[in-house]
């Protein structure tokens, strides 16, 4: 089997994995909207929540986390295929983290009465989605492959360790952003049903990462075959 | 009584909507035709 062939049934299998994401996701929505009590003091406001916390996990830990990581490892092994996984996960943790940077101020404005606010914790986490903003248009306007590798592979975990940073904020900071209710030391302090709820939202919406990261990969990969051809000249046998 | 915010909501789910759905449609149409 070629590389353009193995590339090619990845990137089906990556659609069948989006598709299985998005179905997941679909499934948040009914749980969070039809089977989820509302909180007495927030109203539904707070579902909002079902939406905002995964996604931010999905964003800052897992994505912008697997930019770091082997955005590092392109520094150590220069295999382009490193790179290539590096940026698909950059661009689609930007999409996360627009949802983040939408779902939260609308939460804000019914709850703090404020749609925005210049808290550590949001502050930090707009200039990590403009860290990535960089990224992506710095990915565009480099064309040699080495180059652009190097370049974004270093502002990938320099961005990356504003991610620690951005979690530790409500603790270092006098934030107006939540503490965690789920993922603290001790016990949960969230009733059952609304439990069952966020720890399915994070499921899904991780399987939905996983699934848009495998799509976006193996296109990376195919477009880089072709290129590679294309320079030495139509050879297709490789 | 909880406060009336179910537009909030409403607002919120259907931003996330779109633009996942957006993202999602466009990787898989200009993937298709690479």
């Amino acid at each position: 089997m070629t590389a353009t062939q193995s590339a090619e049934r990845a990137l089906k299998r990556g659609g069948i994995l989006m598709a299985v994401g998005l179905f997941l996701v679909a499934g948040v929505y009914v749980r969070a909207l039809l089977f989820t009590p509302e909180e007495a003091t927030q109203g539904l406001a707070q579902k909002i929540f079902y939406i905002h916390a995964p996604s931010a996990w999905v964003a800052l830990y897992l994505a912008y986390g697997v930019v770091g990581i082997f955005s590092v490892l392109y520094l150590f092994l220069k295999d382009p295929r490193l790179d290539l996984l590096a940026s698909s996960s950059a661009e689609v943790g930007t999409v996360f983290t627009t949802v983040v940077l939408i779902t939260g101020p609308i939460w804000g404005k019914t709850i703090w009465g404020a749609w925005w606010t210049w808290d550590a914790r949001l502050t930090a986490t707009l200039f990590l989605y403009f860290v990535y903003l960089a990224y992506l248009v710095l990915r565009s306007a480099v064309d040699e492959p080495g180059r652009r590798a190097r370049y974004s592979a270093v502002l990938g975990i320099l961005g990356a360790l504003l991610v620690p940073f951005i979690h530790m904020t409500v603790y270092l900071f006098r934030t107006l952003h939540p503490m965690p209710v789920v993922l603290q030391p001790g016990r949960p302090r969230v009733p059952g049903p609304m439990l069952v709820t966020i720890l399915y939202a994070f499921f899904a919406f991780t399987v939905f990462y996983f699934g848009l990261l495998a799509r976006r990969y193996a296109w990376a990969r195919l477009k880089a075959e072709r290129a590679q051809r294309e320079a030495d000249g139509g050879d297709a046998s490789r | 009584m909880p406060p009336a915010n179910g537009g909030f909501m409403v607002a919120a789910y259907v931003a996330a909507a779109v633009i996942y759905l957006a993202y999602t449609a466009w990787l898989y149409w200009r993937s298709r035709d690479r």
